[in-house]
């Protein structure tokens, strides 16, 4: 048993184990992000896939039926008003009375539903603090004064920017997902999607609580620093395989071979290994050897 | 019967006296002596689990269709390579376990070898007449680091092929020769013809480890041939070797850390993912991920990568990268440099050229543990400096405050580490009594409510009675009965 001597190392050890794990889970590492509850009841109107073993997966041989991914929603007239009431009473202080910006906050006629909804929908908008980059909270809005409050914004500048897209990744294809996010996503979003920081106090953030219909829009309005893809970078099917393999792949990974680590790479291995690997051995050094 | 046959067998080959030689060899048996051990084992593991994986990996850059049992890689073109290495992870029965302890023990046996070091390092063993095992075991160190890379390019995955591009651009930052080495071992420009895997594949099985054997078997006959360094304490001459000999105490000792040392690998190996490469995908040389890191014994030098300014010579119709020359070729070179000359530098620096078998307290050479202290916390923190991105984006800091925090950092921090470990050296020299055990003593309360302190009376076993050095006779079975020093304890002349 340990004895007094080695129990202080043991525990000493112990401890930072323990705390290296904890801070190189999952769950720390998105301590901030929502919870997925309220996302995923924050957007509906799609189906989701089930993880990988049930998700469709053809081969680019056979070809995936064309067309998904085009269709939109279209916000009824009768959302405007309480949209409004809901805007001057969240929004207007900083983005005025008609949306139209201040000093203090962008212009957001000619934006679009989807570009609302993406900001709003995942708690980002209202912002908590004035950072270089505002964060993902739980949302303040329900879907249905998310949706009011994108018909507002919408009728200030009809017909233009983008719409809340219809995601049904149902006919997506999770290879051609796989290949065009590994080449336009991973290298800010990182191959696993857990984000990582960028110049300037920016940062991409974590992919794993993102809904489908999220990462559309965010594919399409480009939010903060990331770069915006029209349909002539990503057409709407390949938008949907990107947001069909981070919801089925990078969402739902295949885990096996014991603890994750947090998808961080080497770093948390390095410390594993040395600290539970090593330092376990040194302290059977410790048992077995002469101690004088 | 077994009797006759080793007679036999001794008539012709004359074994018994190196067999004695060797059963008789003293151990010492402090415990940080058998730090090197988690090496010699984990290396053991390494070639066990190695094995195995070399039975299904293909070493291949030609490209298959995947046809396996991961299901978003399906249909997709990879090479032989990585899907033969996801094979391993999904297909192959304990393929993953096999994978995950061989990815484990390589950390592992590169941590023990630098925590070995560091025992050898601030006792002083390296010094006359060890010089040349000292230099053996950097060579180990160096070779372990070579094929811990190659080994971490061989799945071909986003991850590991970017670290290949980067040691490709490191050659190239050599000055003259730079482009003539990249084109010579990638067999072209980069990404070369798809050679570099099986020539990593080669490397990384055979030579590397061919050489590190050899290597071993030199550093464990030289420590056999010069016997084993010891603490001072009461008894241990620098003519004599006390502790336990190879038969039977140490090798039941020993035999039981291999079946340890491998038990604590396969845990890991079974609760702890390591390296999920299926995750990553296939090695495209036009796409990246970010947040790639080589393994923790490399990351010292991508740290050194990370941090270096931008700097360059343009002259004369030539470009020298000094952003890469610098911190990825001539930093490890100063480094290993120092390791491999300290025992020469310290000799001139001291002027002590006796032989020395009892090995020095840190605290006792407070400029070589002041060394040793900097060295490693200036390892530590460009260590630190390989994760930028991931401590900025777990501590929500700026990238920039985190980069320029390690470009102070890392010159100046190992500079005050230095000065404060001489000085906690001198002052542990200095104190009265340090190290010794100290009497306990007993409080008393009078009726009245005064405290007062009294020293205890020595209890059984306070009081340790050291055994007297007794010469004895260099083999076991001389050994007369009185001369017994405790169970399995042999103290031996040199």
């Amino acid at each position: 048993m340990i004895r007094g001597r080695y129990a202080i190392p043991a525990a000493l050890l112990a401890t930072v184990g323990i705390f290296g794990l904890m801070a190189f889970s999952p769950s720390a590492a998105q301590a901030d992000s929502t919870t997925p509850t309220t996302v995923a009841s924050a957007a509906g109107g799609y189906a989701y896939p089930t993880p990988t073993s049930t998700t469709p997966t053809t081969s680019p041989t056979s070809s995936a039926p064309s067309g998904y991914g085009t269709a939109d929603i279209t916000l009824p007239d009768s959302f405007i008003a309480p949209g409004q009431a809901l805007f001057d009473a969240s929004c207007a202080s900083c983005h005025g009375a008609d949306a139209a910006g201040t000093s203090r906050a962008p212009n957001l006629q000619g934006l679009g539903a989807g570009t609302v909804d993406f900001w709003v929908s995942t708690g980002r908008m209202p912002l908590a603090i004035s950072s270089i980059q505002a964060t993902v909270k739980p949302p303040r809005f329900d879907r249905l004064q998310t949706l009011q409050i994108a018909a507002f914004v919408q009728s200030k500048a009809p017909g233009t920017g983008m719409p809340i897209p219809i995601v049904n990744l149902s006919a997506a294809n999770l290879e051609v997902g796989g290949s065009l996010f590994t080449l336009n996503c991973a290298a800010c979003h990182t191959i696993t999607g857990a984000g990582d920081a960028l110049a300037g106090g920016a940062f991409a953030p974590s992919l794993h609580l993102a809904t489908p219909t999220q990462i559309i829009e965010a594919i399409r309005s480009g939010p903060g620093d990331m770069p915006r893809f029209s349909e002539g970078n990503l057409t709407p099917t390949e938008a949907h395989d990107i947001a069909a393999y981070v919801h089925g792949v990078i969402q739902h990974p295949e885990d096996r071979g014991g603890f994750g680590l947090g998808g961080i790479g080497p770093v948390g291995e390095g410390f594993v290994g040395l600290l539970v690997g090593v330092g376990l051995l040194m302290l059977v050094c410790f048992w077995i050897g002469e101690r004088t | 019967m077994i009797d006759s046959s080793l007679r036999w067998v001794d008539d012709r080959l004359g074994i018994a006296k190196g067999g004695r030689t060797f059963l008789d060899k003293i151990f010492p048996d402090h415990w940080s002596f058998m730090l090197g051990e988690i090496a010699l084992y984990s290396f053991v593991v390494l070639l066990g689990t190695g094995v195995f994986l070399s039975l299904y990996y293909i070493p291949s850059a030609h490209e298959i269709v995947y046809h396996g049992g991961y299901l978003p890689l399906q249909g997709q073109k990879v090479s032989e390579a990585y899907a033969s290495s996801v094979g391993l992870s999904f297909d192959v029965k304990s393929g993953l376990l096999m994978r995950q302890a061989h990815h484990w023990s390589a950390d592992i046996f590169l941590g023990s070898i630098a925590v070995h070091m560091a025992r050898v390092f601030f006792t002083g063993a390296f010094r006359k007449p060890r010089e040349f095992n000292w230099i053996v075991g950097v060579t180990m160190l160096l070779l372990g680091i070579v094929n811990g890379f190659l080994g971490y390019s061989l799945p071909d995955d986003l991850v590991s092929g970017t670290g290949i591009r980067i040691a490709y651009s490191i050659l190239e930052s050599i000055p003259l020769a730079g482009s003539y080495l990249g084109t010579f071992l990638f067999g072209g420009n980069y990404p070369g013809n798809g050679i570099i895997i099986p020539r990593f594949y080669l490397l990384h099985i055979l030579i590397v480890p061919a050489l590190i054997v050899g290597l071993l078997a030199a550093h464990l006959g030289l420590l056999v041939k010069q016997k084993h360094t010891q603490f001072k304490g009461r008894g241990k001459t620098e003519h004599n070797v006390v502790g336990s000999p190879m038969f039977p105490t140490f090798m039941a000792k020993t035999t039981g850390f291999l079946f340890v040392t491998t038990a604590v690998t396969f845990i890991l190996a079974g609760f702890a993912q390591i390296n999920p490469i299926w995750q990553f995908g296939q090695y495209e040389p036009f796409q990246i991920s970010y947040a790639v890191q080589p393994d923790w014994y490399m990351g010292w030098l991508d740290g050194a990568l990370r941090i270096m300014p931008s700097w360059e010579f343009v002259g004369w119709g030539h470009t020298i990268p000094l952003e890469v020359l610098l911190p990825a070729v001539i930093f490890p070179g100063i480094i290993f440099n120092v390791f491999f000359a300290w025992p020469f530098i310290e000799a001139r620096h001291t002027n002590d050229l006796a032989y020395h078998n009892l090995l020095d307290r840190p605290r006792d050479r407070p400029k070589r543990t002041g060394a040793g202290a900097m060295m490693l916390m200036l390892m530590f923190m460009v260590f630190g400096a390989s994760s930028t991105d991931v401590l900025a984006n777990f501590f929500q800091v700026p990238l920039n405050s985190v980069l320029w925090f390690f470009r102070i950092a890392v010159p100046l921090i190992p500079v005050i580490t230095y000065f404060v470990t001489v000085k906690i050296c001198e002052e542990m020299r200095g104190a009265e009594g340090i190290g010794k055990r100290k009497p306990p003593n007993v409080v008393h309360r009078s009726a009245s409510g005064e405290f007062s302190t009294v020293p205890a009376e020595a209890r059984p076993g306070d009081g340790h009675e050291e055994l007297e050095a007794v010469p004895v006779p260099a083999f076991i079975d001389m050994v007369p009965a009185d001369l017994a020093t405790g169970p399995g304890i042999r103290r031996v002349m040199r």
